[in-house]
């Protein structure tokens, strides 16, 4: 298998961080590339091909959200943002313009290692996706249109659906306020609330207790993340 | 402006024309009264126009008035009549004690006539104080008192008023009456030679520092303040020597007043130090103990598991793993709790407001705040249909998270903790209850404070010191108000959240 373990770029300027997230990975079977800026990401970026960026959003050479950019410029691989706590600002910036999801610092190695597996699971689905989401007593079929929790059917509105079906596809990555209105509305200036208005009903259809969900999450000032 | 440059002659010669005309009327009116009557000492007469010209204008018109009466009662009434000689040598007598009544009469009535005049002005003197004390009185903002008392000293000495103080060591102006009056350097000089000798310099004659502005020095019994200069409207040459006076005067009261304001300003700020200086020891001794405590649990986790790794079974490894990562979390926390302080400390918190779902904030708080309650029974209770609220997630998220985060520190461990949702009016309100022993009425007024910790003795550790202040904080920066109780039901407190809905 380690022929085919995915490989990860770490873009981290703190040594020690680069260090546990290099014993880390490595322990869970993942082969680590590192650059400490932002020049040296671009150039293994082109010679190596990896898999993953897990992309530091403060680096010394150059802002982050640029890089992110770049990275995109090159080639269409997944990036995983690593930000501090009280920056919601830059992460949502960072996931608008191209991030796949973040992780909060200081992260445990659950955390984390569960970003990396949802987004490379979305690499490969890119290239012919599954259609179907289950998880616990919820489980969705895209292509049947099919929505059952537990035993019963459940009845969605088109645009409960719609939000529904983006988070299925995006299952186990944040989405942005403003993707599910690009998505769903096709317009982002829609008023937020009706968002919210809809998540809350689909909330009451799809949960067993709607008052402490536990598959539609909200990421608090971000958007949501279906789990 | 012919007849504005005429005004000061006509007043200077006013006087004595109206004394010649009296003088003459007196002497016309004793001739027709001679004539008519046989009256003997018809020379009395003339004290009618020395008299009245002491008490209405002064020495000089009376004196004017005096030679004037005594060449008319040689010429009306004294023979050869008409004609400015004495034939009769008794009549000299005559002539010479008209000459000495009129002189003492217009001493005495102009002494009277100076005496009023200088009693009037003490008494303006006196009455320009008192407007200027008052005025002064109880501002204690430099600024608004230079500004009322200039008001007033322009207004008395008819003059532009300027103040200087020292600033960093060089005396500069301070304020002005009117404002934006320029200072040249001669009145700079004036200026700083009052300041320097403590005296008054400046004016047109001044031979050291001449200067268009007057200078006095603003010092009371304990400090020198500043300087005060004036420049005249109306008579440039100087200041009248009562007017001098009223302006030291003036000068005086307006120095004790600035002493006044400077005192009030220290005590504020030796107040304020104390306060700072009460925070900051709260601080350090906060940094220093909810920092270093958790550290060394981590560092002696870590060390021991280094060195010693093969005495402990794996059971005691995962347990001294979790004491370690529980500490590590916690002082994630009390960082993140600094942090907000100090971003609401610096006034840089703007609140990015979207449409918030009271039931998603209270679930995905809950939601965070799982390990923090692990063991305890929390129950929700959000009325449905609440309207949504224009609030910050992130911050509103914090904030009943350090509502529960209280809320745990301080109820027992079977306690039950309940939030709650309700609609009030127009107001959301979030209610988070415990059942510990409740808020101590000292400790009311003082919970929302940084770094105060209810004191909990040592039954347990009290917290950081900053969740309440925070949550207080985050809360009022949306127009938001908090409030802790007791509650009335069972032992316990309850804090109340309140937002104003979205519009």
């Amino acid at each position: 298998m380690t022929g085919d373990a995915a490989i990860i770029l770490i873009v981290e300027d703190e040594p020690p961080i680069r260090r546990l997230l290099r014993t880390t990975l490595g322990a869970h079977d993942y082969r680590v590339l590192e650059a400490s800026t932002g020049a040296e990401a671009l150039a293994a970026l082109r010679h190596h091909r990896p898999d993953l960026v897990l992309l530091d959003l403060g680096l010394p050479d150059i802002d982050g959200l640029a890089l992110i950019g770049q990275i995109r410029a090159v080639g269409p691989v997944p990036i995983v943002v690593l930000s501090s706590r009280g920056d919601e600002t830059a992460k949502v910036t960072a996931l608008d313009s191209g991030a796949d999801d973040y992780v909060t610092k200081p992260f445990g190695a659950d955390e984390l290692l569960a970003r990396l597996r949802v987004a490379l699971r979305h690499r490969l689905q890119e290239q012919g996706a599954e259609r179907l989401f289950t998880s616990d007593d919820l489980s969705v079929d895209l292509v049947r249109r099919l929505v059952r929790r537990g035993p019963e059917d459940v009845k969605l509105s088109p645009k409960e659906y719609d939000i529904l079906e983006q988070l299925v596809i995006h299952a186990g990555k944040v989405l942005t306020h403003k993707h599910l209105l690009r998505e769903v509305w096709r317009n982002e200036t829609v008023d937020p609330q009706y968002l919210r208005v809809y998540v809350r009903q689909l909330r009451q259809k799809v949960e067993a207790d709607p008052s402490a969900p536990r598959h539609v999450l909200t990421e608090p000032g971000i958007g949501y993340r279906l789990v | 402006m012919k007849p504005l440059s005429l005004a000061p002659l006509i007043r200077l010669v006013l006087p004595f024309a109206e004394a010649a005309v009296v003088t003459l009327l007196a002497a016309l009116g004793g001739r027709v009264i001679a004539d008519h009557f046989d009256v003997p000492n018809v020379s009395l007469v003339f004290l009618i126009p020395v008299l009245a010209a002491a008490v209405r204008h002064g020495f000089a018109a009376s004196l004017c008035a005096a030679t004037l009466s005594v060449l008319s009662f040689d010429y009306f009434f004294l023979p050869p009549l008409y004609r400015l000689t004495i034939s009769d040598p008794a009549d000299v007598t005559a002539l010479f004690f008209l000459v000495i009544v009129a002189l003492v009469t217009s001493a005495l009535a102009a002494r009277a006539h100076a005496e009023a005049l200088a009693a009037a002005r003490r008494a303006r003197t006196l009455s320009t104080l008192h407007d200027l004390s008052n005025a002064i009185a109880g501002v204690l903002d430099l600024d608004a008192l230079l500004d009322a008392a200039g008001r007033r000293m322009a207004q008395a000495l008819n003059a532009e008023v300027v103040f200087l103080m020292p600033d960093n060591g060089a005396l500069a102006a301070r304020a002005a009456i009117p404002s934006g009056v320029r200072l040249e350097p001669a009145d700079l000089a004036a200026a700083q030679r009052s300041w320097t000798y403590g005296g008054r310099a400046g004016g047109v004659n001044d031979p050291t520092t001449p200067s268009r502005r007057w200078f006095v020095p603003m010092h009371t019994g304990r400090s020198d303040v500043g300087v005060v200069g004036v420049l005249l409207t109306e008579a440039p040459d100087g200041l009248s020597a009562p007017d001098r006076d009223l302006f030291q005067a003036m000068a005086s009261q307006v120095a004790v007043a600035i002493e006044r304001v400077a005192l009030a300003t220290d005590i504020d700020k030796a107040r304020l130090g104390a306060e700072r200086e009460r925070l900051r020891s709260a601080m350090l001794t906060s940094v220093s103990h909810d920092l270093r405590t958790p550290l060394a649990s981590i560092v002696g986790v870590l060390s021991s598991l280094r060195s010693h790794r093969d005495r402990y079974d794996d059971a005691a490894r995962q347990e001294l793993l979790t004491t370690a990562l529980g500490e590590a979390e916690r002082l994630d926390r009390f960082v993140g709790n600094l942090l907000d302080m100090t971003r609401l400390d610096a006034g840089v918190i703007v609140p990015h407001r979207e449409s918030v779902d009271v039931g998603d904030l209270v679930s995905t708080t809950l939601r965070r705040a799982a390990p923090l309650v692990r063991g305890r029974v929390v129950s929700s209770a959000v009325a449905p249909d609440l309207p949504m609220l224009h609030i910050d997630f992130v911050l509103a998220e914090q904030m009943l998270f350090n509502l529960l985060d209280n809320a745990v520190k301080y109820s027992p461990a079977d306690g039950l903790i309940e939030v709650e949702a309700r609609s009030v009016g127009d107001r959301i309100e979030i209610v988070v209850r415990d059942e510990g022993g409740g808020i101590a009425p000292a400790a009311l007024e003082r919970l929302f404070d940084k770094f105060y910790r209810a004191d909990e003795g040592d039954r347990r550790r009290a917290g950081t010191g900053l969740g309440l202040a925070i949550a207080k904080g985050f809360v009022e920066v949306e127009g938001g108000s908090i409030m802790a109780r007791n509650r009335t039901d069972r032992g316990g407190a309850e804090f109340i959240v309140s937002y104003r809905t979205a519009p």
